[in-house]
């Protein structure tokens, strides 16, 4: 059974990856920076007062919930899957009797636990001392769960179909630096998508990456009504749909192309 | 005059080494564009909510967003690589290369630290150039010799605090070799891009006295608004010279350490 060697493989790449926490720990601490920083900004922007209907402490509240979502859907092993193709890592992946994306997915699920055990006791710390203020409704709390599921989907599948370009093109990391650049600037984190201005904010309800972090946590701290919830959803499962299709189709042709260097 | 000519040597050693990755060069401008569009359009959405934040307005910060631009410039200029080779990921001092540049007959600390050039830094430096004058010129006031420069000696001094602390996260290394202190800085670092004004008491002592990461764009900003008092500026010289005498001494502590490794 292909799901057994699956289960195995991500079993014994979690248990490696176990191994060298402090180096993770080390990385999930740089990924929490940024979104913390605007955690303050906006959080002292605000002060006794509001900014754009957000108090301080729903400041802190979103911020502290898109701290642990991004880290939920940050996939950052499509910044390998370029390694492996040009240096014939893929090679022996190939030859396993299932596809390579079950090696990315492992990978993923082991930096996910490993990357969470620093970041949950963290971001709980943070909670305690800044005293965020969310009003959890049973509706958000439920939407909240397929809400980020999806997003971590869009999100890995994105990236790993731009990092496949790797089969045409060498730098093709690149791409994955822009895309991480727009999901700052879109998705979120850099404000509220409420908050941004007119152009920005169009193009952040539009394009695919509001919908890999932003979108949960904005149902999560009950930013939305329900046709905001509705439509959110909507545009989450259409653009999963494009990702799936544009993987299928880049891996299909990649793979065709792709001419063992090394190995 | 011997270390001027070496200089002179890295120099064109680098530009040599650049040229023979072309493609490189549009990489980075890539990622040059994006750091700065970011960075800009992150200070302009967090100003089109409020008016000022605690005495910073857009023009201000913008100022302090450009001198965070051109000290991360002038880092990966000429500080950043050499000391990333030596104590980031399978650095020198880990996989015991350092022993080459103990051998040769030049000032150790001299050679650790400005080795390695980055000339498509200068990429960087003029965005970051760019922003300055931009904030200069909507700041309005007219700058006299004596403001610009006590901007000139607080930009200098940052820069000299930016080495001095890199310098001693680095040597860190000669006690637990293999832990990535200069990712740990770079996460901090990235905490200089608002003024330490804009973030709660605890984390602005933090930023100012333990890792004094804040003054080094705090200080340059506000000489650029011209509301610098002549005692900051004394006081953040004072660091500098202070933080310089302290890291070079940890470093030869450190030094004293090192015992190869391999071979």
């Amino acid at each position: 059974m292909k799901l057994r060697g699956g289960l195995a493989l991500i079993k014994a790449t979690w248990l490696s990856w176990m191994q060298v926490r402090s180096f993770f720990f080390l990385l999930a601490f740089g990924w929490m920076i940024p979104p913390l920083i605007y955690l303050f900004v906006w959080s002292t922007a605000a002060g006794s007062g509001t900014v754009g209907g957000m108090t301080r402490e729903g400041f802190v509240a979103y911020y502290l919930v898109l701290i642990v979502v991004n880290q939920l859907t940050y996939s950052q092993t499509n910044w390998t899957v370029g390694d492996v193709i040009r240096y014939g890592g893929m090679n022996s992946l190939l030859l396993r009797p299932l596809s390579p994306v079950f090696d990315a997915l492992s990978s993923e699920v082991a930096g996910k636990v490993v990357y969470l055990t620093f970041v949950v006791p963290v971001t709980a710390v943070l909670a305690v001392i800044l005293r965020p203020e969310l009003h959890l409704t049973l509706r958000n709390a439920l939407a909240f769960v397929p809400a980020v599921a999806l997003a971590w989907a869009l999100r890995f599948l994105w990236g790993y179909s731009l990092a496949l370009l790797a089969f045409w093109a060498t730098q093709a990391d690149a791409l994955l630096a822009l895309q991480d650049a727009l999901i700052f600037l879109l998705a979120g984190q850099v404000a509220p998508t409420v908050l941004l201005p007119g152009v920005l904010r169009t193009a952040a309800l539009v394009l695919p990456f509001r919908y890999m972090v932003g979108f949960p946590v904005e149902v999560l701290s009950g930013q939305l009504d329900r046709v905001g919830l509705a439509v959110g959803f909507a545009y989450q499962v259409g653009w999963l749909t494009v990702a799936l299709v544009a993987f299928l189709v880049i891996w299909r042709a990649g793979v065709r192309r792709y001419s063992a260097v090394g190995g | 005059m011997q270390y001027l000519r070496m200089v002179r040597l890295f120099i064109s050693t680098a530009i040599q080494n650049m040229l023979a990755y072309r493609l490189n060069f549009w990489i980075s401008l890539l990622h040059s564009l994006l750091s700065f569009g970011t960075g800009v359009i992150a200070v302009e959405v967090l100003f089109g909510q409020v008016e000022a934040i605690r005495g910073w307005t857009l023009s201000s910060t913008l100022g302090l967003l450009g001198t965070y631009l051109t000290l991360g410039a002038l880092r990966r200029l000429f500080i950043g690589p050499s000391l990333e080779a030596l104590a980031g990921m399978d650095g020198e001092i880990w996989t015991g290369k350092f022993d080459y540049t103990l051998l040769r007959p030049v000032d150790v600390q001299f050679l650790a630290s400005v080795r390695l050039w980055q000339p498509l830094a200068l990429l960087d430096l003029v965005l970051g150039g760019g922003v300055l004058i931009a904030a200069g010129v909507r700041l309005g006031h007219t700058m006299t010799f004596a403001d610009v420069l006590s901007f000139l000696v607080a930009l200098a001094s940052g820069v000299a605090i930016l080495y001095a602390i890199l310098l001693a996260f680095s040597a860190l290394v000669f006690w637990s070799p293999g832990f990535l202190y200069t990712w740990l800085f770079n996460a901090l670092f990235q905490m200089a891009r608002y003024p330490v004004g804009l973030y709660p008491g605890w984390l602005r002592l933090v930023l100012t006295w333990v890792v004094p990461v804040g003054i080094m764009t705090t200080v340059p900003a506000q000489a650029l608004s011209g509301d610098l008092p002549a005692a900051t500026l004394a006081g953040s010289l004072a660091l500098a010279v202070v933080l310089f005498a302290v890291a070079t001494v940890l470093f030869r502590t450190g030094l004293r350490r090192y015992a190869s490794a391999s071979s």
